[in-house]
Parts: C-alpha cells; sequence; structure tokens
C-alpha cells in the first residue's frame, strides 16, 4: 500500500503506543499523509501505563531501552540529559529507572513537538474524545465518536492498549487508583489478586498513602518479580534456536542454555535478555499447543524472569515480605462473601487447606492478560460483537494477521483496521512494552506508508 | 552441516509425510524404504518424538506418524533439532561456537563468509514445510540433472 491511495490513517487510543506510532508515521516525508490520534483522557500519551504521578512508580526499563523511536535508540536518553534529569557522567548503559510521570512528560513533548511541527502541513490532528466504534465504508473507515460526531479515513489502528477495568469474574475487586478506589482505614487488611509488577504497583501506592495494614497477595504460584541487574545480554542468533518444536523440548534447551552460561559466569538474566529479540519468533512458530501450555503453565515462571523490577523496587517489595507488610500467597481465591469489607476463603496450592480472611478491599492486580470478548473498551467491544474481529485462539488479545491488520469472526482479513500494541498479545506474544511496540510501530509505518 | 542423522530424519519425516494424515508407519518399514540402519533411525525418531514434530504408538499395531500437518513443520525446525544449531562450519556457530585450532578467526575471511552462508541456510531451511520438499521432489532432480548435464538415468546408475 503506497502514500496516495492510503495517506488518512486514525490512530484510536492516544497513549504510549498510539502516540509512538504516530511520530513513527509522520516520519514519512509525504504531503498529504494525514494522521489522526483519538484519546479519551485530557492528556495524550499516558494511558494507564503513564498516568501515575508517583515517583516510586518507575518504569520497569532502562532508560536506553525507552526511546520511542526504533531506529533511534538514544532519543529517550538525550531527552533526560537535555532535561539534567541524568548527569552527563551518566552513560546510557548506567541502569536508570525513571519515574514512570517522566516518561508520560516525554511522550508529551514529543507529541507537542510533532505538533509545532506539523502546524503549516495539516498531517497531524489530535482529537480529545472517546470512540465508540469503527465501521468499515466503502472508501475507508468511519470513527464514531462519544459527542456524536464522526471521523473518517483510509483506515484505523487500534492501539487502545490494557483494559481499564477488571476482569468479568474478579468480583468485588476494583483496580487501584480509579474512582473506586476510595480512601481506606490505614490499619485495614487488604487482598490482592496477583503478584507481579501490578501487585507491586499497588504495594507502592498504598506505601505513598500512609497504609500500614497486611497486603495478602495471591496468585496460583505466589511468585515475586526478580530484580535486573546490570548485564550485557547474549548475543543468539536464529540460526541456534530450535523453533517450532514443543514446549518441552524448547524448555529444556533454554535450561541448558542458562546453565552452560551460568557455568562461564553469566547471569541467567544475560540470556533471557539475550532471547529477547528472537520472542516473537518463537512464539509465532510454536505448535498452538505449546502456546497453550506455556500460557498454561510456563508464563508466571517466564514472566518474573523476564519482567523484573528495578533494583531498589525489589529491594522494598523484599523488606516488605521480610517484615510481613506484604504475603505472599500461592494458592486462590475459592470464596469471597460481601459484607462489612469482606471474608475471603483462599486454598492453598500446596496443601489445600482452607484460609479464611476478612479484607476491606480487593484489588485487582492480575495482570493485563484476560479474555478480549469481556474487554470494557467500547470500541473494540463493538468491532467483536459485530463480527468484525474476534478474539485470537487463546484469547489473550484480538486475532491479527502478521502485518497487524485484525481478523474477522469468518476469518477474513481486515484491510482496513489493524491493530498495535497489547492488543495483538496472541500473535506477538511480548507487545506490552515499548522496545517491542516502537519495532512494531515502525514495521507497521513502512508498510503502511513504504 | 546435514550430518547423516539430520538427512535421514529428513527422509524419515518426508516417509510419513507421504502417507494418508494419521496412518502410522513401520520403524522398518521406514528404515528399509529409505535405506536406513533401524537402530539409527530408531534413535532418531526418538528424539523428533521429543520435539514433537511426530507421535509414536506402541505394540503390534504400532508405529509413528507426524505430530502435526506437514505443512506446519518447518525444515529448518527439525535440522536444529537433530543437528543442533545451522552453521556450515563448527567456527560459525554462536552456541555452539568451536574455535578452529589452526586459524586466526579474527582475520579469517573464510569464517566470515560462512557467517553469510549461516543466515542463508536460516533463510532457506526455516522457509520450506515438510510438505513442500516432499512435494519438490521431481523440480530437485531436475535441477541436479542441469547442474550435472547430464541425462537422469545416466545419472542414477552412476
Amino acid at each position: 500500500m503506497s502514500v496516495g491511495r492510503t495517506n488518512s490513517i486514525i490512530v484510536v487510543g492516544g497513549g504510549a503506543s498510539g502516540v509512538v506510532l504516530a511520530a513513527h508515521l509522520l516520519k514519512s516525508p509525504h504531503p498529504d499523509l494525514r494522521v489522526t490520534l483519538i484519546e479519551k483522557r485530557p492528556h495524550f500519551g499516558q494511558g494507564i501505563a503513564y498516568s501515575t504521578l508517583l515517583s516510586a512508580h518507575v518504569l520497569n526499563v532502562s532508560a536506553a531501552g525507552m526511546s520511542a523511536y526504533a531506529d533511534d535508540p538514544g532519543n529517550f536518553w538525550r531527552w533526560l540529559q537535555a532535561r539534567g534529569l541524568v548527569s552527563q557522567e551518566q552513560t546510557p548503559q548506567t541502569p536508570f529507572y525513571a519515574p514512570r510521570s517522566v516518561y508520560a512528560r516525554y511522550l508529551k513533548e514529543l507529541l507537542d513537538e510533532l505538533e509545532v511541527r506539523e502546524k503549516g502541513t495539516g498531517r497531524l490532528r489530535l482529537i480529545r474524545e472517546e470512540s465508540l466504534s469503527i465501521s468499515p465504508t466503502s472508501s475507508g473507515v468511519e470513527v464514531t465518536l462519544a459527542n456524536g460526531t464522526s471521523v473518517v479515513a483510509h483506515l484505523a489502528v487500534l492501539a487502545t492498549g490494557h483494559d481499564e477495568q477488571p476482569g468479568a469474574g474478579q468480583g468485588h475487586a476494583i483496580r487501584m487508583g480509579t474512582e473506586a478506589d476510595t480512601a481506606l482505614d490505614p490499619e485495614a487488611r487488604v487482598l490482592v489478586l496477583g503478584t507481579g509488577l501490578s501487585m507491586v504497583d499497588a504495594f507502592l501506592s498504598l506505601e505513598q498513602r500512609g497504609h500500614k495494614g497486611e497486603i495478602v497477595a495471591v496468585s496460583r504460584r505466589g511468585l515475586l518479580p526478580s530484580p535486573h541487574r546490570k548485564g550485557n545480554p547474549i548475543k543468539l542468533d536464529v540460526a541456534d534456536i530450535p523453533f517450532g518444536t514443543q514446549l518441552s523440548y524448547f524448555v529444556g534447551w533454554f535450561r541448558d542454555l542458562i546453565r552452560e552460561n551460568q557455568k562461564a559466569g553469566i547471569d541467567w538474566r544475560d540470556v533471557v535478555d539475550g532471547l529477547r529479540p528472537f520472542n516473537q519468533k518463537i512464539w509465532q512458530n510454536w505448535p498452538s499447543s505449546a502456546k497453550r501450555r506455556f500460557v498454561e503453565h510456563t508464563k508466571a515462571w517466564w514472566d518474573i524472569h523476564r519482567h523484573r523490577l528495578a533494583p531498589e523496587v525489589h529491594a522494598r517489595v523484599t523488606e516488605a515480605v521480610r517484615t510481613g507488610r506484604i504475603r505472599p500467597v500461592a494458592g486462590r481465591v475459592v470464596g469471597i462473601e460481601a459484607g462489612d469489607g469482606f471474608s475471603i476463603d483462599i486454598q492453598s496450592r500446596h496443601t489445600q487447606a482452607l484460609e479464611t480472611l476478612q479484607v476491606a478491599r480487593i484489588y485487582d492486580c492480575t495482570g493485563i492478560a484476560r479474555d478480549i470478548s469481556t474487554t470494557s473498551n467500547s470500541v473494540v467491544r463493538s468491532l467483536v460483537d459485530r463480527g468484525l474481529a474476534r478474539p485470537d485462539p487463546l484469547r489473550l488479545g484480538l486475532d491479527v494477521s502478521a502485518k497487524c491488520e485484525i481478523i474477522a469472526g469468518d476469518g477474513s482479513v481486515s484491510a482496513k483496521i489493524l491493530a498495535v500494541g497489547p492488543l495483538t498479545r496472541g500473535t506477538f506474544f511480548e507487545i506490552d512494552a515499548i522496545p517491542d511496540i516502537r519495532v512494531q510501530c515502525a514495521r507497521l509505518s513502512k508498510q503502511l506508508l513504504g | 552441516m546435514l550430518t547423516k542423522k539430520g538427512k535421514y530424519g529428513l527422509k524419515a519425516l518426508v516417509h510419513l509425510a507421504q502417507l494418508p494424515a494419521g496412518q502410522l508407519a513401520f520403524v522398518g518399514d521406514i528404515a528399509s524404504g529409505n535405506n536406513i540402519p533401524k537402530k539409527f533411525l530408531d534413535a532418531i525418531l526418538g528424539e523428533l518424538r521429543n520435539a514433537g514434530f511426530v507421535q509414536s504408538r506402541k505394540g503390534k499395531e504400532g508405529g509413528y506418524r507426524l505430530a502435526r500437518p506437514a505443512d506446519e513443520i518447518k525444515v529448518g525446525h527439525v535440522v536444529r533439532v537433530l543437528d543442533g544449531p545451522l552453521a556450515p562450519i563448527p567456527c560459525a556457530s554462536r552456541t555452539q561456537y568451536q574455535r578452529c585450532e589452526d586459524c586466526n578467526e579474527a582475520t579469517c575471511q573464510v569464517r566470515h563468509l560462512m557467517l553469510e552462508v549461516r543466515q542463508a541456510i536460516a533463510e532457506v531451511l526455516d522457509q520450506r514445510t515438510l510438505a513442500e520438499m516432499r512435494d519438490i521432489v521431481l523440480d530437485d532432480l531436475t535441477v541436479a540433472r542441469g547442474i550435472d548435464g547430464l541425462p537422469l538415468t545416466q545419472k542414477v546408475l552412476a
């Protein structure tokens, strides 16, 4: 597809992935390009991930990995330096985990600059409004907005990111920082569903609010994330990696690889990170049975090694576990009774024993994977309801082609509606973090605009 | 380098890919039909089973069949399982790297070119499926004959 036939693109969702996509699209020199970015929140570039103002909520990726541009990895670092947020002595190799609010500012300024640059060209238009639905038309697409108007273009790209509401079946659980998250008795015990990075965010928020009560964090395995450590990812090549095998074979190979490297004094993190450039290819080549098994049995282990915490944050979590502030539990919630607070029954994974707890609140930190057909996002919901989109086979996100085109209920591939970011998890697997999203956006821009 | 193990494994898989879906083949039949030592083939099929490319059933009615359709199995994926990392020469591999005793790799042009060859091997083998390999047999013979400049019959006799 070349510019000329496809020169107007609506990006639905102006969070991090939407801004990163718009920035990549606008690298095209074509004067007739029209990019419309639609965001319902008052600020662009924040989304859910970067809207936190808490300084303890730092990025989980070191600054060098957070540039918005795939072909300019130093972009964020230079921005930090220009604003004196890192010292001149620090190098991009120095691990630095910036507060997420700083990252939101980076994306905002990046978009501001684009707006100024494109002012006379009319190539960028920002709309602050909620999108309700996307419909294909004979010449392109029409996006209906909550204010009753609509916008038309040749194609639309969904960049709506993570869901804002807890998944169905989470019962009384609420999300941290939403309206339902009202003031709490500081001594009250709370339950957190999940023990991963989102649980850690919740813990940091509770600390900030002066909360003192016990935080019981429950997940199937009760595993807490590992800390980052400065290192150098090992170099691997496609020629080395056993693609397309059954899961157990791959895991065996990977364990051996870690063991061999550890014998040579190399940290496991460098092996895990060395695999990163190939993770999507590994995922895409697995038979569906291997994918399913991975999600069910291996993902929890993979996640705590792959998605790590800044060392300072990890130290705080470790201390909180040691002193009993956080109690991680491997098990599942088998009963919730609402009354004055909640009475919770938790069944231990290991002993099967039942424990009943009184908690004042239940926070949903189960993370990002959930069944897309239960999404609270109206655009995605309406596409699925009308059969214009469908969940991927594992229900991790929307079914999309390797070229990011959404696949309809009848299996047909849409040339007009595409998706980037976490929505495409079923096809791209690791597509939640900037280092992966920026590569996807660069590739998509090239695909659409040449 | 494709070893005998890799070659035999691919031949066995082509044999299985030629059967109607789901039909089992005896190891003895695969071995004799493709001129593969049976004991060696047992070991090869065992490894292919561990990697999830074939399934086996024990007993009198037992045997091997493909674990998934032949058009879902990439030739390069099978070769990695049987022969390890793809590499035309041991010094051109990252994980199975072996230094050549007799040369300085920093200045070795041969190794440099072989790194390129490694990429080419991966590109070809990872694009071709087992089904494609099964179905292009005649083309291959035509190509081989063309290269040798010999009529097919003569080549076979030789």
